[in-house]
């Protein structure tokens, strides 16, 4: 199967140079800065994006702010129902957005879709979330009063968004978001504006045809220097979802949190999978092998260590080996459906990766497998790499850091689960985490109180990827934000406690008299 | 020319040499694939280097830009 982009990128609307600031119904040719977009598959420019200037984003702010007093009393099943029809967007659309995901990030094709059918399963669940959108009724201690709480709309949410997941964490929050009665600002990654660009353009019509409120969905396409701190202590904006590295999670939770104005930290992860000498071998190795080189080891929930028992670790050891012989000989356009494993994003992250080889090879680490980067034909780029397999101890200061790119490191334990639980556990990330095993205990005690301290704990499932309907997140450095399904709708909204007193007395609660 | 008010998110873009310079020094300028925020003064600060050894980065980087 060939892909031609070009007429990928005309069906998409996107032209050689694009605007980048969009009120939903609207958009705006702003004097920001011109910059381009590359892809990571053959370092080719792919278009030039207008980004905006600080009269841009406080234009952009106003409309969300006048938006949001109108969008706020629209019932949420309509609401809903706007939702359901981004979503149809995205279906007719997702061959080729996928297609300009995968060329714009350097994803697999197969990936590129999956990341489109995540933001319309996203928009299915809250289209169903949005008649779903409840409070409860309390027994109040007071005759003829009623106690209940009940969710309200919050205001304009911002959401910044990272290149490897460049269009489906928008829609995880923005779904959410827009049912619950917000209106968004999305500022996505500099690496991955068009794909940005692509996903406005599809759900300009649905919002024109239902006559949506200018202001609900904003694009803003700028830099840090005119849209960083300035939109993190923004008072206007009561709500931040971030997703990014731990370091910039920091710097966001510091300045939103001086204001005390709410986020979604979604930020890095060191994922393990432990492998017990009670697990499907075949199993686990087929599944972690997707977990560590899926998406060229760019996932926030791709898999960076293995916790082996030492009575199985050569035999998963030379399983891992062997898969990643095979990997390597399906390294290439991530656009061809023959390869298996893409580019880097850029020249930094394959340093990054270069360097991760040499420093656990500096603090005593083996390499078993890659490591290389990759020349000649088909890889001009300079952004292809042999997925590396390293042999490590958990405490190495390498070991203890995610490095954002196809390295796993394989690490022996000995004696009880336990041990490897804390071994997992022992990393300042709290992402993701899994056991292979098919004894019941060491399951049980994996998901249990004194078990994984992450915020996704599988069994006999990797640590890479997640479905919509569960709430996605992580502890510690991670964040601690949760995203996606389950209740994470309620951190959208705005929790109220309301009593009403229907009856002619007037009485305090807790008992007390104040007669006057 | 650089200098220290400079976000990290631009001097990657126009001088990507930067990134393994600053590296060496201990700083980290992309973390998950993405660069970090702030000023090329307020990564040095967070590594507790001094204003005087700012100066001197600033210097060298821009000597850098000069032989490129």
């Amino acid at each position: 199967m060939t892909i031609e982009i070009n007429k990928v990128l005309k069906k998409l609307g996107i032209t050689n140079v694009n605007k980048g600031v969009s009120t939903g119904v609207e958009w705006f040719d702003t004097k920001g800065a011109i910059t381009s977009s590359s892809s990571p598959i053959d370092g080719k420019e792919i278009a030039k994006i207008k980004n905006a200037t600080l009269d841009d984003y406080e234009m952009v702010i106003k409309k969300a702010q006048e938006a949001f007093l109108e969008w706020r009393l629209v019932p949420a099943p309509e609401r809903g129902e706007i939702v359901r029809q981004i979503g149809l967007a995205l279906r007719a659309y997702k061959d080729e957005l996928g297609a300009l995901v995968s060329y714009e990030m350097g994803k697999v094709y197969q990936e590129g879709l999956g990341e489109v059918q995540e933001m319309i399963d996203i928009c299915d669940f809250a289209v169903g979330q949005s008649r779903l959108i409840n409070g409860v009724s309390l027994q109040s201690e007071r005759r003829e009063h009623r106690l209940f709480e009940q969710y309200q709309p919050l205001g304009v949410v911002g959401i910044v968004t990272s290149f490897n997941f460049p269009v489906a964490v928008w829609a995880w929050n923005t779904a959410l978001a827009a049912i619950a009665g917000d209106v968004v600002i999305w500022k996505p990654s500099s690496k991955t504006p068009l794909t940005a660009v692509a996903t406005q353009k599809i759900i300009n019509d649905v919002l024109i045809e239902n006559n949506v409120p200018e202001g609900v969905f904003n694009l803003v396409v700028a830099k840090s220097s005119v849209m960083g701190d300035n939109f993190l202590s923004d008072k206007r904006i009561p709500l931040l979802s971030v997703t990014g590295s731990t370091a910039v999670g920091k710097r966001v939770g510091s300045i939103v949190g001086k204001r005390l104005g709410k986020t979604i930290l979604e930020l890095g992860g060191n994922n393990a999978v432990i492998i017990t000498p009670n697990a499907d071998i075949k199993m686990a190795i087929a599944s972690t092998v997707f977990g560590t080189v899926g998406t060229a080891g760019q996932r926030c929930t791709s898999t960076r260590r293995i916790i082996i028992h030492e009575t199985v670790y050569d035999q998963v050891k030379d399983s891992m080996v062997n898969a990643y012989k095979s990997v390597a000989k399906k390294i290439g356009n991530p656009l061809d459906e023959n390869f298996l494993v893409g580019p880097l994003i850029d020249e930094h992250s394959v340093n990054a990766f270069t360097n991760a080889v040499d420093k656990v090879q500096e603090e005593g680490g083996n390499i078993l497998f890659g490591g290389e980067v990759l020349k000649g034909k088909g890889f001009e780029s300079g952004n292809y790499v042999v997925p590396c397999i390293a042999e490590a101890k958990n405490h190495y200061e390498i070991v203890q850091e995610e490095t954002f790119a196809p390295i796993v490191y394989l690490i022996k334990y000995s004696g009880d689960v336990q041990n490897a639980i804390d071994l997992q556990n022992n990393v300042p990330q709290g992402l993701s985490s899994c056991i292979f095993t098919l004894n019941v205990r060491e399951a049980e005690l994996f998901v249990a109180a004194s078990g994984s301290d992450c915020g996704i704990a599988n069994v006999n499932v990797g640590t890479s990827g997640a479905e919509i309907g569960g709430a996605f997140g992580g502890e510690k450095d991670t964040g601690g934000g949760r995203e996606s399904g389950s209740d994470s709708w309620k951190i959208y909204m705005r929790r109220q406690t309301s009593t009403i007193n229907y009856g002619t007395e007037l009485p305090l609660a807790q008992g007390i008299k104040f007669d006057f | 020319m650089i200098d220290k008010t400079i976000t990290i998110e631009d001097l990657i873009e126009d001088y990507a040499f930067s990134v393994n310079f600053l590296s060496k020094k201990g700083i980290k300028c992309i973390a998950c694939g993405e660069p970090i925020w702030g000023t090329l003064e307020e990564a040095c600060l967070e590594k507790n280097y001094t204003q005087k050894d700012i100066e001197a980065f600033v210097n060298e980087l821009n000597i850098l830009v000069k032989n490129q």
